[in-house]
């Protein structure tokens, strides 16, 4: 196909360098042999060189004439249409060659592409299932995904995002089974953000929230394309971003966010008792804190007569009321383990030792906290790690400090009304339309398809 | 029917015990309590049918859409306005009795306001929430706590506390005249169906009420009927039963979980009552709100384009509450209650007649 633009293409290709001047890496090349001639412009440094060689070059030298090299330039695949010059110079920048033949314009996609390695899962690791997670090259991602997803029916739009870097997003869902209403929302939503620079799929997921102020996270971001896969196949919308390591998925509802995908891998009994373990642990890290405050300070009472005094027994010596002991120990555990996320990789260990030491025998033993709230620390710490989504334990950690808030103002009765407010703000909340705490006893299908109650 | 619907019925009767009608029912053992009970077994079975089958009819409106569709305005306010009315009362009554149980039992330290205002914060939250966020807070609250009180039931029935002989004494009081009070108290218990007149806006589809239905409520209803009355008697003694101002919470203290954390069942059941009594408050105020909603309704009321007239009936919620909790003692609550269950029973006759009224005008 001829891309004719109205204006002369020697013009064009002035224009072009003009505007891509004062760069280093900017290429001009003009190729002449007997009668043929032809024009090279490109940047260098996104150009892949030996295809470059191998696909123009070399084929421009070895054939017979200029109706012989435009025309096998034109069936190459690579070739992309041509709208405006400004579209060109945009191309450009992203890879592409321009090649002036025969008063033709031809825009030839030959990029270098550094980041489409597939990685190995490092945020949700599983025992089972794939071992290799995402890249950061769009292409590379969307072939990934294509080739666990074979059907006719997975559409990928796509669309650029962000005013400066105008980066590619992908909106991948199947035509057959995704929500509508969702899909129209995500494409509304999409079009609204107005930022100049975006860098990962992640952030879109903060710039998608029409809350200012959030909590919960709505849309789950996944590094595993079997989750993808699966979430695709069950009606969700994928985005994608070229640049990022990871999908976002909507809708997203709080259910979700507490699945693993060795639960699909497992057997049957298997996957329930790690699932009861993972929702006791949810359970276990919100209200242990809580607990402890209210079974101390308000209602010792409560538990059997040797643990109330096994608990009162460990906390002779500790100076200070029940909910500063817990606040102290649980902030002291939040910064070690923000501590081992921030660390570089080789200073962490140390981190992790000698808070654990701190943490674990001085602290008894200067009497600033009791030998059973260490325990629960721990207990409350290793919990959380439980939560297989990492937005989710994030929130729950915050969740947790309201929890304590309301027992150490109210006791049990307040730690209960603490637990029936978070379950209203949850059943309250929506995501995409999609009702975001919700018990799911039918077929998801009934279950989701606005057939309410 | 919907599931959800069976979970308003439910929530009211296992949220009963808070709501003084064991208390009541005990105080006419000895004069008709039994038969009060059997009658108002059916008669509440049929008043749960007959509003489901009327709500049916109307697939996804509730009561304040029927009477402006049908009925002249100078009707269906005064109407709207005293059945919210009932609605505050009925969840003011379990809220004020909880308060009361909280500072009785489990926090004696704190004030009683403080402990109203605890109540009053999350449900002003709850109550302005969406129908439907609702519903969906009733049934993971309730299928947390069900199981649980399903042990704690079964406990009872089995603990060697409880002498079957006091049983048989209180079934030897059959043969007595029925008693009003025992009977609009009893009934209370199969009267959670009627929450339908809002949240049947949600039930668009098309649903029938069968008789499979209905037995499952049935038995459900007549066991809970059977424990709330038999049981407290059956522990704690046919005579000094009399003298118990909580029969429930003391039998619930004579139960002991040898081998587990907590020993007294009193402490679990406190809770657990806590969530059902808050869940039972949240729909009736929810109810009363959207009933207010529906008939009083300031558009120039508004501040940073939120209209503040819900705020304006929780304020007053907040009022009346706080007032009533401090000036109220434990035998005025439970004479009080005696009185507005009589009266809401009596109420439903104009009910009967609004529902009848609305089907014929709307001919269906």
């Amino acid at each position: 196909m001829l891309s004719r633009t109205p204006e002369n293409p020697g013009d064009t290709i002035k224009w072009l360098s003009q505007e891509l001047k004062p760069s280093f890496d900017l290429v001009h090349k003009p190729l002449h042999m007997d009668e043929k001639h032809a024009e090279l412009l490109y940047i260098k440094t996104v150009v892949d060189g030996t295809q470059l060689q191998q696909l123009v070059i070399k084929p421009f030298f070895e054939l017979a004439t200029d109706q012989h090299v435009e025309a096998y330039l034109n069936s190459l695949p690579n070739q992309q249409d041509i709208t405006s010059k400004e579209q060109m110079l945009l191309e450009m920048t992203k890879g592409s060659v321009v090649i002036l033949i025969r008063d033709h314009l031809l825009l030839m996609d030959i990029k270098k592409v550094n980041t489409d390695t597939v990685q190995q899962t490092s945020i949700e690791p599983t025992i089972q299932g794939p071992q290799l997670s995402l890249s950061e090259d769009i292409a590379t991602n969307v072939n990934l995904i294509r080739q666990r997803y074979h059907r006719p029916s997975l559409v990928i739009e796509t669309m650029e995002l962000g005013e400066k870097n105008k980066q590619t997003l992908a909106i991948i869902y199947d035509e057959e089974v995704v929500l509508k209403d969702v899909l129209e929302q995500v494409k509304r939503k999409l079009k609204a953000i107005k930022i100049p620079i975006i860098q990962s799929t992640t952030e879109l997921q903060r710039l998608m929230n029409d809350k200012r102020r959030s909590l919960m996270p709505t849309m789950m971001m996944t590094e595993r394309t079997d989750r993808v896969v699966y979430n695709l196949a069950s009606g969700k919308v994928a985005l994608l971003l070229d640049g990022g390591h990871s999908v976002i998925l909507a809708p997203a509802i709080f259910f979700d966010f507490m699945t693993s995908m060795d639960d699909k891998y497992g057997s049957y009994w298997v996957t329930k008792s790690l699932k009861f373990l993972r929702y006791s642990g949810l359970f276990a890290c919100l209200t242990l804190p809580g607990v402890y405050v209210a079974a101390t300070s308000y209602n010792p009472e409560v538990f059997r007569v040797e643990l109330a005094l096994s608990i009162a027994g460990s906390r002779i010596g500790v100076p200070y009321p029940s909910f500063i002991e817990v606040l102290f120990m649980l902030m002291v555990m939040e910064l070690l383990t923000e501590a081992s996320i921030r660390l570089p990789k080789a200073v962490t260990g140390t981190a992790t030792t000698v808070g654990g030491l701190i943490l674990g025998t001085a602290a008894t033993e200067a009497a600033l906290a009791s030998n059973i709230m260490i325990i629960i620390v721990a207990a409350v710490a290793i919990s959380t790690f439980v939560i297989p989504i990492n937005e989710m334990s994030f929130a729950i950690r915050v969740v947790r400090y309201i929890l304590l808030a309301f027992a150490s103002l109210g006791g049990l009765a307040g730690l209960v009304f603490g637990l029936i407010g978070i379950l209203m703000y949850l059943t309250q909340m929506e995501s995409f339309g999609e009702p975001y705490f919700k018990m799911y006893w039918q077929t998801k299908r009934a279950e989701t398809r606005k057939i309410q109650t | 029917m919907s599931r959800y619907f069976f979970y308003l019925v439910f929530v009211n009767m296992i949220a009963n015990v808070v709501a003084s009608v064991p208390k009541i029912l005990i105080s006419h053992r000895e004069d008709g309590a039994i038969v009060s009970m059997i009658l108002s077994f059916f008669s509440g079975l049929v008043f749960c049918y007959i509003v489901t089958r009327f709500f049916n009819l109307f697939p996804g409106q509730g009561l304040p859409e029927l009477t402006r569709k049908y009925l002249p305005r100078w009707v269906s306010f005064p109407v709207l306005l005293l059945i919210a009315g009932s609605w505050y009362i009925a969840g003011l009554i379990t809220l004020v009795t909880f308060s009361f149980l909280l500072k009785r039992f489990l926090t004696p330290d704190m004030p009683l306001p403080w402990i109203t205002s605890t109540f009053l914060l999350f449900l002003t939250y709850g109550i302005l929430m969406k129908s439907r966020s609702v519903l969906y807070t009733i049934e993971f609250v309730l299928l947390c706590c069900l199981p649980i009180i399903f042990v704690i039931t079964l406990k009872a029935y089995t603990t060697p506390e409880l002498r079957w002989d006091f049983i048989k004494e209180a079934v030897m009081h059959i043969y007595h005249v029925p008693d009003f009070s025992a009977f609009s108290a009893s009934t209370y218990l199969l009267l959670g169906g009627f929450n339908l007149i809002i949240f049947n806006r949600l039930f668009k589809r098309e649903q029938h009420i069968n008789w499979k239905n209905m037995l499952f409520i049935g038995l459900a209803g007549g066991a809970s009927l059977v424990t709330t009355y038999f049981v407290p008697i059956g522990i704690n003694g046919f005579e000094s039963i009399g003298g118990i101002v909580y029969p429930w919470i003391t039998t619930s203290d004579a139960l002991r979980l040898e081998f587990f954390v907590v020993e007294r069942v009193l402490y679990i059941f406190l809770l657990l009552y806590l969530a059902i009594s808050f869940l039972s408050v949240l729909i009736h105020w929810h109810v009363t709100l959207e009933l207010l909603k529906s008939i009083i309704w300031f558009k120039r009321l508004r501040w940073k384009k939120r209209n503040l007239t819900p705020f304006l009936f929780i304020g007053l919620f907040w009022f009346v509450s706080l007032e009533i909790v401090t000036y109220l003692t434990e035998y005025q609550l439970i004479e009080y209650t005696r009185y507005f269950l009589n009266y809401l029973l009596c109420s439903f006759a104009v009910m009967f007649g609004l529902f009848l009224f609305i089907k014929r005008r709307a001919e269906v």
